[in-house]
């Protein structure tokens, strides 16, 4: 390929520094990335981009006319345009809400271990996030020990899956206006697994035919997992590892180290990484590294596990979705492990342009190419220890010629848990209540979500986080979207100067960034407690708040999973893609117009940065003139 | 004039044409068996991206005179007077690769075909066996959307002429204006906005790579 066409689509793919010359050397070297394949997959079919296609029995597949003039205009089960949307949709919603949650079950499933005395390595490092959950869910603790107490919340906790409460413990945590709001829309959610079997029982042929019940049936699954499945998710991993609190590390492709054995942790479960954070350390490890010539060992998260990680341990962080590929191309990777989500089908092949091994752990995500180590709770600590042995003999085969760590990391501050924000404004939520009573903050936006390689990489996140905290809205982020910030520099105080007056004075008072680090993508929970915490203060529901919620360059079905739930919250929120339900102007009516009425938000779309910011602080501005500051 | 007619405004990208003409021009004329042909059939037929993810379906247009036909040094390359069409006697091409120099649509590829030793010129060639027992090209029939319509050229254009008379005077009289739907025209317009915003091709890419050379 020419050089300048090189350069010219490396302007085009990403804004991330440390990226472009790993991008560049893809190029070069005919290595295939996410963009590459985006690009042959083009054109893409309008039906699907639509909702408009169909493919769910054997009378189909089925797709509708979207001009509505000769062609058809129902399936052949008879279902129209809405009604194909609206499944779609509940598809994709259920997916991502199964995903959270199933991850979300295995850490609980970690704890009802670690209680029974059958794992290996874990234990129950924060007591005080185990006492308060008891308490929150009725469990005594008076009197008893901590284990017992933790198995009552991890049996507790498995039952929400379940079907015999029919009810979600963890809900009861939003305001009564809220949950009021719920009950009187018939989606006060029930239980994780339910929603989401449901859901799909819902969209056989069928079963249901109104697409507006079956949207509402996707804001009570979503519910599900913001509530549920993402918080206990949340929660159990506090009481396992800690509930994160400030601290200061480390991003981009620039946290991989040339004379250090590299080992990237990439997916989303704490209750492995966590285990590898262990064994690194290890003297027996890290004697083995420098015997076999590298300076020691060195760790780095890559996704949502990477922020796990980040958060609690300050472990540096490679990258976000789209540097995954990048990060191998670096030729200094020695072993990526992963779990699950997210994880590029392709690794191994890009894998096996270098040295690197890609070892798999979990039995639900195995890939082919990988070495595969299956990791169990009883096993944990062995296995993380086997890993990092394979790591250190791979960095023997490592060719120093190939390997190309492009740039400097950057630092940043994470660790912004509710508990942690909470502490940093001296104890209570009060002064940032009355910061937003008086105007120096004028509302909050939980930006969230992926990479997407349609948008320039990191360009949504940055662009409207930068337009925001210059409109004195303070914002709260995890998962991609934080690591994105992150890189761009937003994550530290200094970034402050960026933001105005108002918000300014505030971040130099308390000494933090005008973009707060809250976590993984599970973590979206943690915006949640801290929604409903500053409506209790101010004995509102969450929708009369001046908040919003934002996913600039969304990809997963985990994003509208957690875009619905934001909604189904009472947050209104501006996705930066237009999700798949463009096929019918009923289904757009609803989402972004009808459910003001039910649940007091709606979704809005805009992939213009600028132009969302402006969406956003219209919203605030009108909530703060409703609440009459 | 009986052709096919494209309504670029209609295409959605969908690639059903290529799917349908590549099952057209296989010896089993069916989907599921057509994987397993060897060489596996190709489309004559083809959707590409172009500005703002707009989509066009491109394929030969059976000019009258065919710039293809006549600079053929080989006579390989005639026209079915009975269809009015343009085809290849594929025994007699010498793969000199004239015909698709001259292509005003890049419509003219080449393939190794069964029993023949070289890649020869393969194109649209208007499903003639489709035509002579009075059904359409397979392509029309495979769009959804109407964006590729087959008859009589003057007839097509008369009918889109009458679409254009109703829509002026409707607007000028104060009526609704029979367009494109809503939701669809929203759509396109996030489309374009998203093209703008990543390494997909769009208006301002094009600009770009123009400045640049």
């Amino acid at each position: 390929m020419d050089k300048s066409l090189i350069k010219l689509k490396v302007e085009e793919r990403t804004i991330d520094e440390s990226a472009k010359p790993l991008l560049e050397r893809t190029l070069e070297e005919g290595i295939e990335t996410a963009w590459d394949r985006l690009e042959k997959q083009q054109p893409q079919c309008g039906f699907g981009q639509l909702g408009l296609c169909c493919n769910r029995c054997s009378m189909g597949p089925c797709r509708i006319d979207p001009f509505e003039k000769d062609g058809p205009k129902r399936g052949v089960c008879g279902a129209d345009a809405d009604l194909i949307v609206a499944r779609n949709l509940l598809d994709d919603l259920v997916t991502g809400a199964a995903a959270h949650s199933d991850h979300g079950r295995e850490v609980v499933e970690t704890l009802l271990m670690t209680a029974e005395g059958k794992s290996q390595g874990y234990e129950i490092l924060d007591k005080e996030k185990l006492y308060t959950v008891a308490k929150e869910i009725g469990i005594t603790t008076e009197g008893r020990n901590d284990t017992d107490i933790a198995k009552d919340i991890a049996l507790s906790f498995l039952e929400e899956y379940g079907t015999i409460k029919n009810s979600i413990d963890l809900s009861k945590r939003a305001p009564e206006p809220t949950q009021d709001k719920w009950a009187k829309a018939g989606i006060l959610p029930r239980s994780v697994d339910r929603e989401i079997v449901e859901a799909m029982h819902r969209i056989h042929m069928g079963v249901g035919a109104d697409y507006a019940n079956i949207l509402l049936h996707g804001l009570r699954a979503s519910l599900s997992d913001g509530w549920g499945g993402s918080m206990m998710a949340t929660e159990v991993s506090d009481i396992l590892f800690g509930t994160p609190e400030i601290k200061e590390s480390w991003v981009n492709l620039g946290t991989l180290k040339e004379d250090m054995v590299n080992i990237v942790l990439h997916g989303h479960n704490p209750v492995l990484s966590e285990m590898v954070v262990k064994a690194v350390k290890e003297q027996e490890m890290v004697d083995l590294a420098k015997q076999k010539g590298a300076k020691g060992i060195n760790l780095v998260g890559m996704c949502c596990t990477g922020n796990e990680l980040l958060m609690r341990r300050g472990i540096p962080i490679a990258g976000n979705l789209l540097n995954q590929e990048l990060a191998l191309a670096t030729g200094a990777v020695d072993v990526m492990i992963i779990d699950y989500q997210c994880i590029f089908p392709s690794i191994t092949q890009v894998a096996s342009c270098f040295h690197t091994k890609i070892v798999s752990t979990s039995e639900k995500s195995k890939v082919p190419g990988a070495v595969h180590m299956e990791f169990h709770p009883e096993t944990a600590y062995d296995t993380a220890k086997n890993i990092v042995k394979l790591a250190i003999e791979t960095y023997e085969q490592r060719n120093p010629d190939r390997v190309k760590i492009p740039a400097k990391p950057v630092k940043m501050m994470a660790g912004f848990s509710v508990e942690a924000i909470k502490k940093a404004l001296g104890g209570t939520f009060q002064p940032l209540i009355d910061a937003i009573a008086n105007g120096s903050i004028k509302g909050a936006v939980g930006m969230v979500g992926c990479n997407n390689p349609k948008i320039k990489q990191d360009y949504g996140h940055v662009t409207l986080g930068k337009e925001l905290i210059k409109r004195n809205i303070l914002v709260v982020e995890t998962g991609c979207a934080a690591i994105a910030s992150g890189k761009a520099g937003l994550l530290l105080p200094e970034a402050a100067d960026l933001a105005g007056d108002g918000l300014k004075s505030v971040c130099h008072a308390l000494g933090i960034p005008p973009v707060l680090h809250m976590g993984s993508c599970v973590d979206c929970s943690r915006i949640l407690v801290l929604a409903a915490e500053l409506a209790k203060a101010l004995n509102v529901g969450i929708d009369q708040l001046p908040l919003a919620g934002a996913a600039p360059e969304w990809y997963s079905q985990k994003a509208v999973s957690i875009a619905s739930y934001f909604v189904a919250s009472g947050v209104y929120t501006v996705l930066g893609l237009p999700p798949k339900i463009f096929g019918s102007k009923n289904v757009i009516d609803l989402l972004t117009s009808g459910l003001n009425d039910v649940v007091g938000a709606t979704y809005a779309v805009e992939p213009d940065p600028v132009a969302a910011a402006d969406l956003i602080e219209k919203h605030i501005d009108s909530k703060r003139k409703d609440l009459g500051i | 004039m009986k052709n096919v007619f494209i309504d670029l405004e209609k295409c959605i990208g969908c690639r059903h044409c290529e799917v349908a003409c590549a099952i057209e021009h296989s010896s089993g004329k069916e989907l599921f068996s057509m994987y397993f042909e060897v060489p596996r059939p190709q489309p004559r037929i083809s959707v590409k991206l172009g500005v703002d993810l707009m989509t066009f379906p491109n394929k030969c247009q059976h000019c009258d005179p065919a710039p293809c036909m006549e600079v053929c040094p080989v006579n390989a390359i005639f026209r079915d007077v009975k269809t009015d069409t343009v085809q290849v006697q594929e025994e007699r091409c010498i793969s000199c690769g004239m015909c698709a120099m001259v292509c005003p649509y890049g419509a003219i590829q080449y393939q190794v075909r069964p029993n023949l030793p070289n890649e020869v010129a393969y194109k649209c060639d208007s499903c003639i066996s489709r035509l002579e027992n009075g059904k359409e090209p397979a392509c029309v029939e495979a769009c959804v959307t109407n964006a590729l319509v087959f008859g009589e050229y003057n007839e097509i254009i008369a009918e889109k002429q009458r679409g254009i008379s109703l829509n002026l005077t409707r607007e000028i009289q104060g009526y609704k204006e029979e367009e494109m739907p809503e939701n669809i025209k929203a759509f396109r317009a996030l489309q374009r906005k998203v093209a703008q915003l990543g390494p997909l091709p769009s208006s301002q890419n094009k600009i770009n790579v123009n400045e640049k050379n």
